[in-house]
């Protein structure tokens, strides 16, 4: 029998089966809908070899990785395989889909600002001057290489962990065509498909705006459910409230966004970019969302 | 911001999951299915009308609101219906409304026209779908038909939220156009059944004098409803609905196979008259209903009042009580009470004795009367997500004498026998 790798974790309950590992900076659950241990194992393993090959390959804090290559390529291009591609295609609809508001250059923000709960605002010329360096159409790529333009950086923060979860729900349902997995990492979450004795896995969502009874559940039979927005993470001066929602064409917070979005699709990354594109929207998240004919928790 | 293409949004992002995650893509990603309910219910009185019934009801949302709701509805009737005649000590002979046919019924019994018999088909269509933020719009379209009846009904509807949607107000209108053509023609009001007891010399002399009593050919009758409701949210359990309709319909209200005994001071009947009823009817209801979720079930309590210009004044209770017996399963009694004062000019027989009223009709259906419902239903959730559903229910009317005084022979009989009822369902949902 396969043994569990390291840092992982295997509970069997009653009626299915749980691991456990922390990665990208989030508690990673894995249900499965088996009491099958060897089963359990090896989807658990699968699942956190998985996510660190994401994570090593994509996260800006490692170094000597692509995206550490990428973001100190100083003008030069950057060889890229398949998988680099594809997300910088996904990155770039996203783009055009939200006018320009989705910018994976737009990272190096987080420079100027620091939402730590205080009232210092950065300032003008500081924001100013790292607009200079956001801009996703002077980014040249094709299928082989990437050519940023130089102190540009990427950053796959807003879709790395959606596109974890969906590569790791992929790989189990490869592993297991007819058991249900639910995969959740820190609340974006996927399901394989439904469960075989109950209707439904129920998972609790967080609502920011209320730290104590702090849970909405949610019944989910399948497809994806991901949530953007940090309530925890936000500025205030002079009664104006700044959430962590950067408009990258101003360097500016997105004013009057709700604190946080959940929506249910079919991938957990479309949710995922749903909820985000959704925060963009500002005061008009809501009416964006009920456009899309899509279940969704906006919580303000 | 304006996003490029906001109603669409959601389509490409799946559309470029797919292709980013390699797996195909899936057409119609953001439309639901189409949803379809199935039942099918048998109706079973005690010695009279039996009835089955199957439902096929389907919808679709379109997306952004748009809704479909198309339903298909058959029933077939079988059975016997209380004609309105008094039993009487002695066999009675009755005509057949076709004219063609005569029955008797054996003494001390109700009469029953045992030829009640038809098959329906009801066809209806609705679409929903909002016309400006918070405002929503619907219309529909019901055609029912019958063998000797055919009813068309439009409807529209607007619905606003208001308070963040915790209020709903609702108006809507509609407009039926029902149209009879009963098999042997429509009875002359008050005209007598003839029966043929050899006082005729021919065929022919028999078909003349029942051709007398009957007009040929189709009759009208036009109703109009008016709904004004408002739904509250009163808080996150619970929710609560006020409605007010009027209605007011105008032509023919006569049941043509409806008939009334004449009865002499002994109580023996002297002639059988087809009824008369008014050619108007304004009704008058409002309706509260009250539904509180359980932690584990919802209580679903509404009550009727309803009067019109017939007199008849009704009271419905209904209540529901659903408690879940597992996430996927619950059960579901049900009472209902209902009680009605009877319409001006019902008589469940005529004196021979007093003048001729104006309108006059025995349908036990218009007469003073309680009624109760009794039921139980059981659903649950399959393995495949579909449900299956089952309810059974015991219904009994009771006629009540609205203060006629029963002459001779009639007072020892029964002129107000009560109608029990078995209704099963079985309901599937998919």
């Amino acid at each position: 029998m396969q043994a569990l790798t390291q840092n992982t974790e295997l509970e069997i309950r009653s009626d299915h089966i749980c691991g456990r590992f922390a990665a990208m900076a989030s508690p990673c659950e894995i249900l499965i809908d088996s009491i099958n241990s060897e089963l359990g194992t090896q989807i658990i393993n699968a699942a956190h070899q998985e996510t660190q090959r994401i994570e090593d390959k994509f996260s800006r804090y490692r170094q000597h990785n692509l995206m550490d290559k990428i973001n100190h390529s100083n003008h030069q291009p950057v060889a890229i395989d398949d998988e680099a591609f594809r997300l910088l295609c996904f990155a770039d609809t996203c783009f055009e889909l939200s006018g320009g508001m989705f910018d994976i250059t737009s990272g190096v923000l987080r420079k100027a600002w620091r939402f730590d709960g205080s009232d210092r605002l950065p300032s003008t010329a500081l924001v100013d001057s790292l607009r200079s360096r956001i801009g996703w159409k002077q980014v040249k790529f094709d299928r082989k290489s990437i050519t940023l333009p130089a102190g540009f950086e990427l950053d796959f923060g807003g879709i790395g962990k959606e596109y974890a979860v969906d590569c790791v729900a992929k790989l189990a349902q490869q592993i297991a065509p007819t058991v249900s997995v639910l995969v959740n990492f820190g609340g974006d979450i996927q399901v394989t498909r439904p469960r075989a004795k109950q209707p439904y896995w129920q998972v609790g969502i967080e609502n920011p705006t209320d730290n104590k009874s702090g849970t909405a559940v949610v019944n989910i039979a399948n497809g994806g459910l991901a949530t953007s927005g940090d309530a925890n993470r936000f500025l205030l001066k002079d009664g104006v409230r700044y959430g962590h929602i950067l408009n990258p064409t101003t360097g500016y917070p997105v004013l009057d966004a709700p604190r946080s979005v959940t929506v249910a699709g079919q991938h957990c990354i479309q949710s995922g970019l749903l909820a985000t594109l959704a925060l963009l929207q500002g005061k008009d998240a809501e009416l964006f969302l009920t456009k899309q004919n899509v279940k969704y928790w906006c919580f303000r | 911001m304006q996003l490029t293409h906001p109603k669409s949004v959601s389509a490409i992002l799946a559309a470029a999951s797919c292709t980013l995650l390699g797996s195909p893509v899936q057409a119609q990603e953001t439309v639901e299915d189409w949803q379809f309910d199935t039942a099918i219910l048998y109706y079973g009185e005690s010695d009279r009308v039996q009835l089955v019934e199957g439902v096929f009801n389907a919808n679709k949302d379109f997306g952004n609101e748009q809704i479909f709701n198309g339903k298909v509805v058959i029933d077939t009737l079988t059975g016997a219906s209380a004609s309105g005649a008094v039993a009487q000590p002695g066999v009675q002979t009755f005509t057949r409304p076709s004219g063609n046919d005569s029955y008797q019924i054996a003494a001390g019994e109700t009469p029953l026209d045992d030829t009640f018999r038809d098959t329906r088909v009801q066809l209806s269509g609705q679409w929903t779908q909002p016309i400006a933020e918070d405002l929503r719009a619907s219309g529909g379209l019901q055609v029912s038909k019958e063998y000797d009846y055919l009813s068309i009904v439009g409807n529209g509807s607007l619905a606003m939220d208001f308070y963040n949607k915790n209020t709903t107000v609702t108006a809507g209108l509609s407009y039926a156009l029902d149209s009879i053509d009963p098999v042997g023609g429509r009875p002359i009001d008050f005209s007598s059944m003839i029966v043929d007891s050899g006082q005729f010399n021919n065929t022919d002399a028999y078909q003349q004098a029942f051709d007398d009593t009957r007009i040929y050919g189709s009759e009208d009758k036009d109703t109009v409803d008016l709904l004004f409701g408002v739904t509250q949210i009163i808080n996150r359990r619970m929710l609560m609905q006020f409605n007010y309709s009027f209605s007011t319909s105008d032509g023919y209200h006569n049941d043509p196979y409806k008939v009334l005994s004449v009865v002499d001071q002994q109580g023996l009947t002297q002639d059988i008259l087809h009824e008369s009823r008014p050619t108007q009817r304004t009704k008058h209801s409002v309706y509260w209903q009250t539904k509180y979720a359980l932690d584990q079930g919802v209580i679903d309590l509404s009550y009727r009042f309803a009067t019109d210009d017939w007199e008849i004044d009704s009271h419905t209770i209904d209540s529901r009580l659903r408690f879940d017996l597992s996430e996927t399963s619950y059960i579901q009694p049900h009472f209902r009470y209902y009680q009605q004062s009877a319409a001006e000019f019902y008589n469940p027989f005529l004196l021979e004795s007093e003048p001729m009223p104006e309108h006059a009709s025995a349908d036990y259906r218009l007469g003073e009367m309680t009624a109760i419902t009794v039921g139980i239903k059981y659903g649950m959730q399959l393995q495949n997500g579909h449900e299956l559903a089952f309810r059974l229910e015991y219904y009994q009317q009771d006629p009540k004498n609205a203060g006629f005084d029963q002459p001779g022979a009639l007072a020892s009989l029964d002129l107000y026998p009560s109608v029990k009822a078995v209704i099963a369902q079985v309901n599937y949902r998919f």
